[in-house]
């Protein structure tokens, strides 16, 4: 599998605090990829320094191909217009307005609004279509979703899947663990300057199991059953309420989100 | 090229769009005009020989120290010159085409003040028009660099509106054009020279080139400033 990104003993230091002690990872073309940790992590900085903004003091970063960086908010001047910004990012890549790109985004009404005067949701989109421009093989996303409505995480999650269909490399940044969960094929799990935990979902939860919480509510009372088995605990609870002849009115299960596995990780516990 | 024109002409727009700039750079300077020019010309008959140059030197200073450096503080102290970075553009694009188009917002200004002074005040029109705005030019340029370093410098807004009044209220009441210089003590007379309004306004008045040095001077330290806090900027 060839990398879009390769990184090499990373190192960064502000002054005498060390952010990054010798970052080891790759992204793999095409995949899309999240680099999870907790505030002061080193996530910000490592992302910055693969993106060009930042400099690093030793080891090495490979970029095989051209990079569209979506910025946060707060990162275009204030009374500029959604066509005027893709206009301007048009010409500094070398490349034709699309204005379709617009329309794409369900941005296009906005054209003629200020950036002051977008929304949230408004203002993510505009970021990803400037991130577009120039057709770059790797997308770097921060935080894609903070902020948006069900609508906008639904729809700018179908963008970034639709992204991925297209060959494209997604790097995302994000504190939302549902948004890694459902959309990144893979992982790395940043804690202390390096990187605690690399890889798939899967194997995630096969390092750190999976647990479970059912809550079934009765007529009389609502009961939680802990368990890492689902599979045997349902059915012995099933079983069970059948035979005592108790009458089950609603039955919810929560699995172990990677929330819970990233908090470990990210406090040390899984070392 | 086209990249740089077509940032150049959009920064001109949000300007207008901004109404901080448009008040510093239009509002004020044509209302203190508007007030000061018939007062000056009421208790001072003579001063409508020199109206338009020190109407000018007001709006300019004005312009370029009140409403040029929380612009720049605006971009470079937040995350828009990532914006730069993340496209290849080098971090002067922004300082620039901020200056390029507030160099034309503010000689907007200057012609209008030039027109206006004759037909409201009865003000004399300088004898050599060339040679004005040629003087005018180079005035506005070493302000702006002046105004540059301040807003290069600076990150905090509120600080940075504190920093420019230090600089504008000095350049306005120790220039020379709210009252002749020979009336201040000696040590205001001399901080006065510190400030490119004094220089400016001799050299629009009289076109002499010893009034035209220390202008240069200003204006090559200020560069040099701007020039050591981008790359400064850049290591950050």
């Amino acid at each position: 599998m060839k990398a879009a990104i390769q990184i090499q003993h990373l190192r960064k230091s502000y002054g005498n605090h060390t952010v990054l002690k010798g970052l080891d990872f790759q992204v793999i073309k095409g995949e899309i990829f999240a680099l999870l940790g907790v505030n002061g992590a080193g996530k910000t900085t490592a992302l910055e320094c693969i993106e060009g903004l930042r400099e690093y003091d030793s080891g090495s970063i490979i970029v095989n191909g051209k990079m569209g960086i979506q910025m946060q908010s707060a990162s275009l001047p204030a009374h500029i217009r959604p066509m005027e910004a893709i206009k301007l990012f048009a010409k500094w890549n070398q490349t034709k307005a699309d204005p379709s790109m617009l329309v794409a985004l369900g941005i296009d009404e906005l054209a003629k609004k200020q950036y002051i005067q977008l929304s949230t949701g408004q203002k993510r989109r505009l970021h990803l279509a400037l991130a577009l421009i120039g057709n770059p093989d790797i997308i770097f996303l921060d935080e894609p979703t903070a902020g948006l409505d069900v609508e906008g995480r639904v729809s700018l999650h179908a963008q970034i899947r639709q992204l991925k269909a297209q060959g494209k490399t997604i790097v995302l940044a994000s504190h939302d663990m549902a948004e890694v969960e459902s959309l990144c094929d893979r992982i790395g799990i940043l804690h202390d300057g390096i990187i605690a935990f690399l890889g798939t979902m899967e194997e995630l939860t096969a390092k750190v199991g999976r647990h479970y919480t059912i809550c079934i509510k009765t007529e009389q009372k609502e009961e939680y059953f802990e368990s890492d088995d689902i599979g045997n605990t349902l059915l012995k609870l099933l079983e069970t309420y059948k035979r005592k002849h108790i009458g089950i009115r609603d039955l919810r299960i929560d699995r172990g989100t990677l929330e819970q596995h990233f908090l470990k990780f990210a406090k040390g516990e899984r070392e | 090229m086209s990249a740089f024109f077509y940032g150049v002409s959009l920064q001109w727009k949000l300007d207008i769009r901004s109404k901080s700039l448009l008040i510093t750079c239009y509002l004020v300077p044509l209302l203190f005009f508007a007030i000061m020019g018939g007062i000056f010309t009421s208790i001072m008959p003579d001063s409508k020989n020199t109206l338009i140059q020190s109407m000018t030197v007001m709006g300019v200073s004005m312009g370029a120290l009140i409403g040029l450096p929380p612009s720049l503080a605006e971009t470079y102290g937040r995350d828009i010159k990532k914006m730069y970075q993340s496209n290849g553009v080098p971090l002067y694009f922004g300082l620039v085409s901020m200056v390029l188009s507030a160099f034309v917002h503010l000689f907007l200004m200057s012609v209008l003040l030039f027109l206006a002074a004759p037909l409201f005040f009865d003000a004399n029109v300088p004898e050599n028009i060339p040679l004005y705005f040629g003087s005018l030019a180079v005035f506005i340029v070493v302000s702006l660099s002046l105004g540059s370093v301040l807003g290069l410098a600076c990150k905090n807004q509120a600080k940075l509106t504190m920093i420019s009044q230090i600089f504008f209220l000095p350049s306005i009441m120790l220039s020379g054009i709210m009252f002749p210089v020979d009336f201040l003590p000696k040590v205001l007379e001399i901080a006065g020279k510190i400030f490119p309004a004094s220089w400016g306004y001799l050299f629009m008045v009289d076109y002499q080139f010893e009034n035209l040095w220390p202008l240069l001077w200003i204006f090559l330290t200020a560069i040099l400033i701007c020039v050591f806090l981008i790359k400064k900027m850049k290591t950050e």
